[in-house]
């Protein structure tokens, strides 16, 4: 039996290692950790863009410095984009594999109450997610890309800088994209709230003290994300006078 | 208490495995708070033999004390019904009222093809548990009982693991179908024992390949599971089972052994 | 009195090894002959259910190397009814330093059985007892355990030393998955071919010897044919006829039924179980029982009003106006008399009039005294899962109303004969667990059924097979297709046809109810000659009308439960004409068998060992009422019989 078993022919050691992400729990491992870094990375995010709150100066001077970090920027952007297509591809297919597993949906949907953690947002997380995916693209493409097709410069501590202030102000001004900018920050928020406890428990990482603080933690963090980033257009909208 | 409630109810009736299924409404009178579910369907069933229109409903059971884990039905979208860490054979006319109109379904996943009506076929379990759900010791050649202490704490965790029915109500309750806290809760009894230890590694990627294979979802965590079964297995299981599974994935460097 | 006109055939032989009682064992595994390891691939053992008995047997013989094909009338070996089992394991380890050995444990069960179990099996089963705990624990059942690490014991159904293992009050569940977990771990290796939805309709018997089986596949209808080597026949008891049982719906005794029908002799009939603390029926739609582990009475107080017909609710029913009826009549083990006792005492007390709760037919067990005594949270850490399923039935919270309680029907002591190899009177045909006779008597103690069938399963058989197996030639698979089983099948068949033929007016259900009545009024807890005699014209009649009035809905052609029940209801019908005369031939009171005719001055149960102290063995003659009687004497030489006496 066991000689029988050494026979067969072992599949290459690439294949073997990503077979273990090939399985329904490998998979939530790459989800659970990719979101983890995207939460991470939103986290800082918001740090950086509440700067706009201290007008066009402080702003510009923390898009600066990150510029002034050159290639370690991009090299980032390039590691950003990496966990997000991670995330995306991983989701698509964890939800794919989902809808096959229950092919006659129910009649009557109900819920069972404590202690189920099943809430719409975590019902939702496919749907908040792409709604997030396309955000993300015209959010990218608007600030990341179109602002450099015709840069303005302005010159802060001696060097001189592409002027993110203004086309940012510009667009929050635009009641629709304020709009549309905060309910997205809403699904933001939802999908927080399920991922980051969610990415934990994905991960294996239970404890009973902990996991109910890191529950708690979760849904607060996303209560502040979303909080946050909804008073970036805000405090632009109402409160940054029209040039 | 209330000895001649009427019920409405929806029924899904399916001729077979192949055969497309519906609902069907029934009214049934003189229903006692004190029957259980199962007793009340008994009772539309004799109703049905007698009037001879139709066949009666097919529904699985077995012991009728919340043990044997072969009943199950999902009552209004919640598998078992709406009373927590209560099989269907356990629960009791009282929980409704009086005209109540009450829809019942088949567990629905593709890893449970329906067999007929309410009764699926759960042998994909037996699969699992094939794949590495037991320690492998042969009859004999135990050494004494208490020549290997176990805590209490971790003897009494691995109790709460290995209570599951296998009933399915998990599955059924998924939004994913997934089966992972049946699994989980049959290797995290293990996880907790030092009897589990020397196949570690071989039962975590088994049982899991084998549950994959059997086409159940992924685990979203909604934790719908833990609320749906009766002997209310924690979800705490599914992460010693994802832990399970890294240590074991780490060792092998691969998901199959 | 007039005797019953029974034919006797010749006294059976039980092929009891030489030796002390204690030797007997160790003798006999000295002398057998075993099967070589290279020849056991060779034979096809076929393991009839897969509960405790059969999936330990299952596991360990496709250890050994034999081909095993296991079946299951569920969709999985996991549903068995071992798994309802609640209290716990005995086992004779004395890890509690109080005195328990192999010995203590054979005189108890022997003792506890009212002298009527075969006392070589006995003393096998005490010591194979504790090999079944080791393995256990090896398996990873997960025992209750103390803070040092060590495994808990508690007492037990009146036992005056701690034995019991337990895991929680889930201990038949735990040793029914450690066995089911064998058992798949040996089809993953190939050696376990398992056919669950599959339920026994025949044995086929060729030359004299059991050669295989025909089977329903209950998923497409089909009938299937098996053939082997040897058949274990582990398909537990036949409490269900009296419908209201605390067994599982679906246990039944078609196989067992059907393998006397073939010529495997029916020992002791009516040695049923009545277990003293189960839930009342609430109505007449009540589908089955549920029982209330005995480990309450350990805690609760049994009583009743002083006054017939006292219909005040509990909490108004004052202190000095209350019966502890088992507390003022069995001064020494109170509410912890064996089951037997405690149940024909609470029916005395309703049959008095005394009964509580709207049907008169409870009563009650009372933790109010403990709540006092032990503190709310001892009682919950001991008995929460209980209280809270208690509460799930009835509506009622136990920890502020008493329970009520009523007794029920339990378990089954007799069953298919056998010999010391645990073969029944057919060569090839062995009976394990629940479906034999041999090992508790006229009455089991509490802990010991999963002890039985265990050690059956994993301890006797392995041994006792190979001594059958040994020197015979294999039979192929292929002879499933021979004429033996072609004619069995279409036998079955013809059954089948002629059920589903019948379209009468009156459902399965409704003649199962009839007849469980029936038996539950003459041949339950309590018997006599003039009920005995009554039922045995009624039965035949019930059966007649079964036969041509049932209506059975659907066809053979798939999942059908109402065609599986009516075939169940048919043997029933069978069945309890047979006990019911066991019953009035047995002229005296002994364990669960109390017939009101044999009965002490103070109302125990009145042995007569001159006369019964046998196993009466029943051989199928074709014609119900005159079956013939074949005797196995019982000898005592160990344990000298004596009233049993729990004052």
């Amino acid at each position: 039996m066991q000689n029988a078993e050494k026979q067969t022919a072992k599949p290459n050691v690439i294949d073997a290692i990503l077979s273990i992400f090939d399985s329904t729990v490998g998979r939530k491992y790459i989800m659970g950790l990719s979101g983890l870094a995207l939460v991470g990375f939103i986290v800082f995010h918001l740090a950086g863009n509440l700067s706009l709150f201290f007008g066009a100066e402080a702003f510009n001077s923390y898009v600066l410095k990150l510029e002034s970090l050159g290639p370690l920027i991009r090299l980032a952007e390039l590691g950003l984009m990496a966990v997000f297509v991670f995330h995306i591809i991983f989701a698509f297919s964890v939800t794919a594999q989902n809808k096959a597993a229950r092919k006659t949906r129910y009649a009557v949907k109900g819920n069972a109450g404590k202690p189920s953690r099943k809430t719409i947002a975590s019902q939702s997380m496919i749907y908040t997610g792409l709604v997030l995916l396309i955000f993300i693209v015209a959010h990218v493409w608007m600030f990341r890309f179109a602002t450099r097709f015709n840069p303005e410069h302005v010159t802060i501590h001696g060097a001189e800088v592409i002027n993110l202030y203004t086309p940012v102000v510009a667009a929050f001004k635009n009641p629709w994209i304020a709009l549309a900018y905060s309910a997205v920050m809403l699904l933001l928020g939802m999908h927080v709230s399920h991922g980051f406890w969610s990415a934990f428990q994905s991960l294996g990482a239970y404890h009973p003290r902990y996991t109910p603080v890191i529950y708690t933690a979760g849904v607060l963090l996303a209560l502040l994300l979303a909080v946050g980033f909804i008073a970036l257009p805000g405090w632009v909208y109402f409160m940054v006078p029209v040039k | 208490m209330s000895d001649n409630m009427r019920m409405k109810l929806k029924i899904w009736r399916q001729k077979g495995p192949n055969s497309p299924g519906a609902f069907r409404d029934y009214e049934l009178d003189n229903v006692s708070s004190h029957m259980s579910f199962l007793e009340m369907l008994d009772v539309l069933n004799e109703k049905l033999i007698k009037e001879g229109k139709e066949d009666p409903v097919e529904y699985d059971y077995d012991c009728r004390e919340g043990i044997c884990g072969t009943c199950g039905v999902v009552v209004d979208g919640v598998a078992h019904g709406p009373v927590r860490r209560t099989a269907t054979c356990q629960l009791h006319m009282r929980t409704f009222r009086d005209g109540d109109t009450i829809t019942i379904e088949p567990w629905r996943s593709e890893a449970f093809p329906v067999i007929k009506d309410l009764v699926v076929d759960r042998s994909a379990f037996d699969r699992i548990i094939q794949a590495g759900g037991y320690v492998g010791v042969n009859t004999g050649c135990a050494q004494d009982a208490n020549s290997i202490p176990i805590g209490k704490e971790e003897a009494d965790k691995s109790f709460f693991a290995a209570a599951c029915i296998g009933c399915g109500a998990c599955v059924a309750a998924c939004p994913n179908a997934s089966a992972s806290l049946f699994v989980a809760a049959k290797i995290s009894q293990y996880a907790h024992l030092p009897q589990g230890k020397p196949e570690a590694t071989r039962r975590a990627l088994r049982m899991i390949e084998q549950m994959d294979a059997e086409g159940f979802g992924n685990c979203s965590n909604h934790a719908e599971c833990e609320a749906v079964c009766p002997k209310g297995i924690s979800i705490d299981n599914i992460a010693v089972m994802r832990r399970e599974y890294l240590k074991a994935a780490l060792k092998t460097g691969s998901a199959t052994i | 009195m007039s005797k019953l006109n029974i034919q006797e055939g010749s006294p059976l032989q039980a092929h009891l090894p030489a030796g002390h009682v204690s030797e007997k064992w160790d003798n006999y595994k000295a002398g057998i002959k075993v099967v070589n390891p290279a020849n056991k691939r060779k034979y096809t053992v076929l393991v009839i259910g897969t509960g405790l008995a059969g999936a330990s047997a299952a596991a360990s013989l496709a250890e050994m190397g034999y081909n095993v094909k296991a079946f299951c009338i569920s969709d999985s070996p996991r549903r068995a009814h071992s798994i309802a089992a609640q209290g716990g394991i005995n086992a004779a380890k004395n890890y509690q330093n109080d005195g328990d050995s192999i010995w203590r444990l054979f005189y108890d069960t022997v003792k506890g059985g009212d002298f009527r179990a075969r006392e070589s099996n006995v003393y096998r089963l005490a010591q194979v007892s504790v090999s079944i705990i080791d393995q256990c624990v090896a398996q990873g059942v997960p025992f209750a355990r103390e803070y040092g690490g060590m495994l808990s014991n508690r007492s037990f159904g009146g036992a005056q030393v701690s034995r019991t293992f337990y895991a929680a009050g889930q201990t038949g569940q735990q040793l029914l998955l450690g066995a089911y977990g064998a058992m798949m771990r040996q089809v993953d290796a190939g050696k376990v071919q398992l056919f669950t939805y599959r339920e026994m309709l025949d044995l086929v018997v060729v030359d004299g010897v059991a050669q295989g089986v025909v089977m329903r596949n209950l998923k497409t209808g089909e009938l299937e044919s098996y053939a082997g080597d040897a058949v274990l026949l582990c398909t537990g008891g036949y409490g269900n006829v009296y419908f209201l049982s605390t067994n599982a719906m679906n246990s039944n005794a078609t196989a067992a039924w059907r393998c006397h029908k073939r010529g495997a002799y029916f020992a002791n009939p009516c040695f049923t179980q009545i277990h003293p603390t189960c839930i009342p029926v609430s109505g007449d739609y009540q589908s089955k029982l549920t029982l209330m582990s005995e480990s309450l009475r350990n805690d609760g107080r049994v009583w009743v009003p002083k006054k017939a017909g006292d219909k005040r609710p509990p909490e108004q029913i004052p202190e000095d106006e209350r019966d502890y009826y088992l507390e003022r009549r069995y001064p020494s083990f109170g509410n912890l008399v064996p089951r037997d006792v405690a149940s024909r005492n609470a029916k005395a007390v309703c049959d008095e009039g005394r009964g509580v709760g709207e049907s008169g037919l409870a009563v009650y067990l009372d933790f109010a005294e403990s709540i006092q005594r032990l503190g709310l949270k001892t009682v919950e850490d001991r008995y929460n899962n209980l209280f809270e399923m208690y509460e799930r039935i009835t509506g009622e919270n136990p920890y502020k109303v008493p329970m009520r309680i009523y007794p029920a029907v339990h378990y089954t002591m007799g069953g298919l004969w056998v010999d010391y190899n645990l073969m029944t009177t057919i060569p090839g045909l062995f009976a394990l667990g629940e479906a034999n006779f041999s090992d508790h008597g006229a009455n089991r103690l509490g802990a010991s059924a999963l002890m039985q069938g265990l050690a059956d399963g994993y301890f006797v058989v392995p041994y006792t097979i190979g001594d059958y197996l040994a020197g015979k030639a294999p039979v192929k698979a292929e002879a499933a297709k021979g004429e033996a089983f072609t004619q069995v099948r279409g036998e079955i068949q013809g059954q089948i046809d002629k059920l589903l033929s019948i379209k009468g007016t009156r459902t399965v259900m409704e003649l199962y109810r009839e007849l469980g009545l029936k038996m539950w009024d003459y041949v339950g807890m309590s018997r006599t000659e003039e009920g005995l005699k009554k039922v045995l014209q009624e039965i035949p009649k019930l059966r007649e009308e079964f036969w041509n009035n049932v209506r059975i809905p659907g066809d053979a052609d798939g999942w059908n439960k109402n065609l599986e029940f009516a075939s169940r209801v048919a043997d029933f019908l069978e069945l309890g004409e047979l006990m019911a005369l066991d019953a009035l031939y047995r002229e005296e009171s002994c364990g669960g068998h109390f017939r009101e005719e044999y009965q002490t001055e103070e109302g125990e149960a009145q042995r007569n060992d001159e006369a019964y102290s046998y196993a009466a063995a029943w051989e199928y003659t074709g014609n119900f009422a005159q079956p013939v009687l074949h005797k196995e004497p019982l000898e005592f030489e160990n344990v000298k019989p004596s009233q049993r006496s729990y004052k």
